[in-house]
């Protein structure tokens, strides 16, 4: 039992956790790399459905859609998050007002997307009251938010159920940074604009990275709110990859399997891109640059 | 030492996986096949006192209380088995048996599921199916035409008796009477109609399965020649080089539809619900008698009529099938035959109910059920049979629907961007 030493068991410890995840991610993943790359043909391994799925104008299209709305809606969301956690927080910090901001996280995603469906459609709860109160003339006027081309519905219920998450993420940083700094930065002149671009801005800065890859993440991979108020064209990539594998025709599945698994490689070089710059930055502000 | 005990963990998966895949049952499978060969006697006291477990859509109100409420207690009286309803979509239900297939897992947990069509189609090719039973059933013998086209093709597969007709189903359009005075009667008609009223109109996307059959029934009026259609099967050099006919309506009414086409509802369910917000004034669904059932639960105007335009209207038939793994053969053989019987599929019919059209060939139905049949009242939106059968259109091959779908995102959808 020579190797039963305190490193070591620490591992042991971690083992059934570690089975579950082997088990059933990475069996997962396996067999979805291997679907990706099985020819459809025969038994041999082909880049084959890699060439048919980028010659597909509808995947070009989806990835350009996806990549925008997760872009829009992670900038928008990180924008309002800072800006309410920064003239917030002191507040924030008390705990019914934190029950308040956190109030959209309760709401599960699809539940979001609905909610905004039922208010923004052109027969909803907004274009009635409108038509009402006049005005527009007819429900139909009502500017088309919901199932739109440019996404601006699903944009919407990102950043109500994501700022939240900002929030969350950025208030402990503000409780941290040290006072004395800012009256440092005072006592030498700088405006609020400089207070925070010295003082603030260096300490959030590595969070909001953070912060926004996992939103960007989990925008650019989600299904169920583009399902929703998507339009018929272009749909985000997991909608198309879930309509591929799931229609009557299952030579189109390992088009799935391969946009799948672009999709997660494209997020993981994004993370390994940021994750390596803030690393750099850690450094430097470490030693005090 | 760490590379040591990653081994171990490797190895020990390995195991896992190995241990899962090897398991062959050969004696279920041999069990099962002998099923086939027993007397129907036997067969329903084998069933006697067992669950058997019926996976089907579950999104239409009306289908889900004539199950639960009529076919269940029923079947639980005349023949004491218990059915047990699971909704569940056709396309995961056939991903569940694949899955299981790949496992060979060879006691499964679906006796019986419903599926029709290009899932039909899938589900043969990849040997989901058990085998050859519905010609065994004594229901079928009696009041099925084993004869007719529709019983033996489904969209131009060879049923081979893997599956058992259930229903009849025709496509009408649905219309409210209080804003449409004079529904439209052919497609040109429908355009002019829809110039005049322009956002009242749409249809779902080409990947759901009523708007497919709305544009293929375009796609047949674009061909012309549906005989021929039905005799060559599928061919796509055909269907393109006719179909010019049909790409052109499609994007000349673009304008006029709903959001002037940049989006169209993903599923019938929203056309329903832009119908019923008041957003579009026609819907459209397959199944002669569906707006009964959505008028007396108040989600359509009481006003909603139907109507069938006058070159046709596609009608097809739809099954029953018991998957290769179902544990429970000989209940699944009961239970289908019970839904087979003139008596359960009547009460289908009745408007309350589901108010499908049968299975069964009214002709060899019994004197008392020939009466029944002549007697019921199937609903005011309902159209009158006659007409519905004056009008009826086959199905063509179900590759048509796929090539639907590929080309309608690039002729419509991507067309003029």
């Amino acid at each position: 039992m020579r190797w039963y030493n305190s490193t070591n068991k620490k591992f042991l410890y971690l083992l059934p956790g570690l089975l579950f995840v082997l088990i059933l991610v990475a069996y997962g993943l396996l067999q979805t790399i291997i679907e990706s790359f099985a020819d459809p043909k025969g038994q041999g391994l082909t880049f084959a459905n890699y060439s048919r799925l980028f010659e597909q104008k509808s995947f070009w299209d989806s990835l350009v859609f996806s990549f925008r709305v997760s872009f829009i809606s992670t900038v928008i969301a990180l924008t309002i998050g800072i800006v309410v956690t920064k003239f917030l927080h002191e507040i924030l910090l008390k705990k019914s007002w934190k029950l308040l901001i956190w109030l959209p996280m309760l709401f599960p995603h699809f539940i979001a997307g609905y909610l905004i469906l039922l208010l923004f459609a052109p027969s909803g709860l907004f274009s009635t009251l409108a038509s009402q109160i006049g005005i527009i003339d007819e429900m139909s006027q009502f500017p088309i938010i919901v199932m739109d081309r440019q996404g601006v519905g699903i944009i919407l219920t990102y950043i109500w159920k994501e700022i939240p998450f900002v929030v969350l993420m950025l208030l402990p940083v503000f409780a941290q940074i040290d006072n004395r700094y800012k009256d440092v930065v005072r006592t030498l002149g700088g405006g609020k604009w400089e207070t925070f671009r010295t003082v603030e801005w260096p300490w959030l800065f590595p969070v909001v990275v953070e912060t926004g890859l996992i939103i960007f993440a989990f925008v650019f991979a989600a299904f169920e709110v583009p399902y929703l108020l998507g339009a018929t064209y272009p749909k985000m990539l997991p909608v198309l990859a879930y309509q591929w594998f799931f229609e009557g025709n299952w030579s189109n599945r390992p088009l799935a399997m391969a946009s799948m698994l672009l999709i997660t490689a494209m997020i993981m070089i994004l993370a390994t891109i940021f994750f390596y710059l803030l690393q750099k930055k850690r450094y430097r502000m470490m030693r005090g640059n | 030492m760490k590379k040591n005990i990653f081994i171990s963990i490797i190895a020990f998966l390995t195991i896992i996986i190995i241990a899962g895949c090897g398991q062959k049952d050969t004696a279920v499978s041999k069990e099962s096949e002998a099923i086939l060969e027993e007397n129907w006697e036997d067969i329903a006291v084998l069933a006697e006192e067992t669950e058997v477990r019926i996976f089907m859509w579950g999104g239409d109100d009306g289908i889900n209380q004539y199950m639960d409420e009529w076919v269940a207690p029923n079947l639980m009286e005349q023949y004491g088995v218990k059915l047990v309803r699971t909704p569940m979509d056709t396309h995961e239900i056939l991903q569940k048996l694949m899955t299981e297939k790949r496992a060979n897992k060879n006691e499964g947990t679906i006796d019986i599921f419903w599926l029709n069509g290009e899932n039909f189609k899938n589900a043969k090719e990849n040997d989901l199916l058990w085998g050859s039973f519905a010609p065994n059933l004594p229901n079928y013998l009696a009041y099925i035409d084993g004869e007719s086209l529709d019983v033996n093709y489904d969209f131009g597969t060879p049923v081979d008796g893997l599956e058992a007709p259930w229903g009849k189903a025709q496509f009408v359009f649905q219309y409210d009477s209080a804003k449409v005075a004079n529904p439209p009667t052919t497609f040109a008609d429908l355009k002019i109609w829809m110039e005049e009223n322009p956002g009242r109109f749409t249809y779902p996307e080409a990947n759901d399965f009523t708007g497919n059959a709305f544009i293929r029934h375009l796609f047949y009026e674009s061909v012309g020649d549906i005989e021929m259609l039905l005799e060559n099967g599928y061919d796509a050099e055909l269907a393109n080089a006719s179909s010019d006919q049909m790409w052109s309506y499609l994007n000349e009414i673009k304008p006029y539809l709903w959001r002037k086409g940049e989006t169209y509802p993903q599923t019938l369910t929203d056309l329903d619900r832009l119908y019923s917000q008041g957003e579009v004034w026609m819907t459209m669904g397959y199944n002669e008698a569906r707006a009964v059932s959505f008028i007396e639960d108040g989600i359509f105007p009481e006003t909603t009529e139907t109507f069938v335009l006058e070159s046709g209207s596609i009608g097809n038939t739809h099954f029953l099938t018991v998957p290769f793994n179902s544990p429970n053969k000989s209940g699944a053989l009961v239970a289908i035959n019970y839904l087979l019987s003139p008596e359960a599929q009547l009460a289908k019919m009745e408007p309350g109910m589901w108010g499908e059209n049968m299975a069964l060939d009214p002709t060899k139905l019994g004197e008392e059920h020939q009466q029944h049949l002549a007697t019921l009242d199937r609903g005011k939106s309902v159209l009158a049979a006659e007409i519905l059968q004056e009008h009826l259109l086959p199905e063509v091959d179900s590759r048509y629907v796929e090539w639907i779908k590929e080309n309608w995102l690039y002729e419509v959808v991507q067309f003029n961007q």
